[in-house]
């Protein structure tokens, strides 16, 4: 089942695209992390898919139902947590979920449970009856979770929700995010992509308003895995660095002494034939192998270069 | 509506706990009090300024209380309805509670009309509080007084200051900067209040009731219906405005 699908989704702000024609599926049950560098158009899609803007052209559905701005079955559907979220300070962490609960037309013994299972859940249930002004930015943070979750919502929009957090309060919104996927489609957007490798399931990847692609991670790393191989031998490798120089279907073999442990570093002009026939040569060469490994980029250096292929096309 | 009861249960609930009703209700007491007693007591204050000039002030009367009451409420009371209520839509605009709020299962009419009847309640009960006692203290300091008239001309100034309140949350949906909200509806209704002296079409202008409610009291002048029907149609157009604004606003 699709939890979130886009036909053609179009902004423009005046001459300014901000998002050409994006066609997307997003799965029911998944995490899906929305990667992009800053003015990519990650902010603008979640305005369009939780109908805080209206699309120039182009429609979208999210939990089955068309997002429009007077769809309000669309909003009891959905959870929405804001880069930063903003509550009124005069409350307690209580009272604005309990609002949150009456909002969404649960009855009283629902909202009473629901506050309570929220404020465990994320671990504010001592500060609840403290005034929202003086809670942390991490506790912030955890609040806006639970009123986003507050409703048991199908899909559920997080702008950047790690991105002001300490590394223990990341860690425990991340976990938390995992184990929501059990029951919603979460739509992450982000640019820290150690949260992405962490949590999500899918990745799509914006830049100037264009997706330029959506895969698994581990789809996408071997989609851009380089053709480098890097080895490390017992003995000095130097000198097997010069026998490489002679085959042809192997280019720019270096010894690298200053890496941690020396190590010889070459990359495959063919790479199926040196997969299949690099460790025969290294056999040959007498040297004690100690690792030898394809290196597998990770997200940042596949970002790093699925964003500067756009660019260059 | 939807969620307007949710929603209105929060805003009355602000304006206990940010001390606005407690404001708005002692600066209008202030009101009420002050104009019978300044009645009262100004040739006495005058007297013992200077002994050695006379200066003649006519003799108090309810009429000149309640015009005073009335005057106070056509100057301060506006700007106090516009201040309380300037920051109302704006502020959560600017702050983000409204993407919040608006991200719930709630109309946008429902958001602005919560607002609009909590602060209208805060004004009504506070000028009503205003309103006994500056009668009270009329009727045992300066003597008889028409209540009926009285409260008539109140029920006008009430009228006109949701006028003001709804002016004012329809140009606070447009801004997010509670001060140009503010500036535009005071420049707004003082600038109604120079045309109500025009002819024809002044007699149409919302300002033109609180004259209606001087011309009661003193049992002088006519009614201005015209005005009454703009001012209650006015409170509407504002409303709806703002809530059209507010449904195609980008948060």
């Amino acid at each position: 089942m699709i939890a979130i699908k886009t036909e053609q989704l179009t902004k423009f702000y005046g001459i300014v695209k901000a998002l050409h024609e994006l066609n997307l599926e997003v799965p029911e049950n998944v995490v899906f992390g929305f990667l992009g560098p800053n003015g990519a158009g990650k902010s603008t899609t979640i305005k369009l898919l939780t109908a805080f803007a209206q699309p120039t052209s182009g429609r979208a559905f999210v939990a089955g139902e068309e997002v429009t701005g007077d769809n309000l079955a669309l909003r009891a559907k959905i959870g929405f947590l804001p880069d930063v979220p903003a509550f009124y300070d005069w409350m307690t962490g209580r009272e604005f979920l309990h609002l949150v609960g009456e909002l969404h037309s649960l009855s009283a013994k629902e909202v009473k449970n629901r506050t309570e299972e929220m404020l465990e859940m994320v671990e504010l249930k001592k500060a609840g009856n403290r005034r929202i002004a003086g809670y942390s930015r991490g506790m912030r943070q955890r609040l806006g979770i639970a009123q986003a979750l507050i409703n048991h919502p199908k899909v559920i929009f997080m702008d950047e929700p790690t991105s002001a957090l300490d590394p223990i309060g990341r860690r425990e919104v991340l976990e938390l995010v995992s184990r929501l996927k059990q029951t919603a489609t979460i739509f992450m957007s982000t640019h820290i992509l150690s949260d992405v490798e962490r949590v999500c399931d899918m990745v799509g990847i914006i830049n100037k308003g264009h997706l330029i692609t959506v895969s698994s991670v581990s789809d996408l790393q071997k989609q851009y895995t380089c053709s480098m191989f890097e080895m490390e031998f017992q003995e000095d490798g130097s000198r097997f660095v010069e026998a490489l120089k002679q085959i042809p279907w192997l280019s720019k073999p270096e010894f690298v002494p200053d890496h941690g442990r020396p190590m010889v570093r070459v990359t495959a002009v063919d790479i199926a034939r040196a997969k299949k026939e690099l460790p025969h040569v290294i056999g040959e060469s007498g040297l004690t192998l100690t690792r030898y490994e394809l290196v597998m980029p990770d997200l940042e250096d596949i970002f790093v270069n699925v964003i500067n292929g756009r660019d260059t096309k | 509506m939807k969620g307007l009861i949710p929603l209105l249960k929060k805003e009355i609930k602000e304006q206990i706990r940010t001390h606005r009703l407690l404001i708005v209700g002692g600066v209008f007491l202030c009101f009420g009090l002050m104009a019978p007693l300044l009645q009262y007591f100004m040739p006495q204050i005058l007297k013992m300024a200077s002994e050695q000039v006379v200066v003649e002030i006519p003799a108090a009367t309810s009429l000149t209380s309640f015009t005073d009451f009335v005057s106070y409420f056509g100057q301060f009371g506006i700007l106090i309805a516009v201040l309380v209520a300037m920051g109302a839509i704006a502020n959560e605009l600017k702050h983000g509670t409204a993407l919040i709020t608006l991200s719930k299962p709630v109309s946008s009419g429902a958001f602005v009309n919560s607002k609009f009847i909590a602060i209208s309640l805060t004004l009504l009960v506070s000028q009503t509080v205003a309103a006994v006692f500056c009668f009270g203290y009329t009727v045992w300091l300066i003597g008889e007084a028409a209540l009926l008239p009285f409260i008539w001309m109140n029920l006008l100034m009430a009228l006109f200051l949701i006028f003001c309140l709804a002016l004012t949350l329809a140009f606070s949906s447009l801004f997010k900067s509670s001060l140009a909200a503010g500036g535009i509806a005071v420049g707004t209704t003082f600038a109604m209040g120079f045309l109500a002296s025009l002819p024809v079409i002044g007699e149409y202008l919302p300002s033109k009731i609180i004259g209606w409610g001087v011309n009661l009291l003193s049992g002088t002048g006519h009614p201005y219906w015209g005005a009454l029907v703009v001012t209650v149609v006015g409170i509407f157009l504002c409303l709806y405005s703002s809530q059209r604004i507010l449904k195609r606003k980008e948060i």
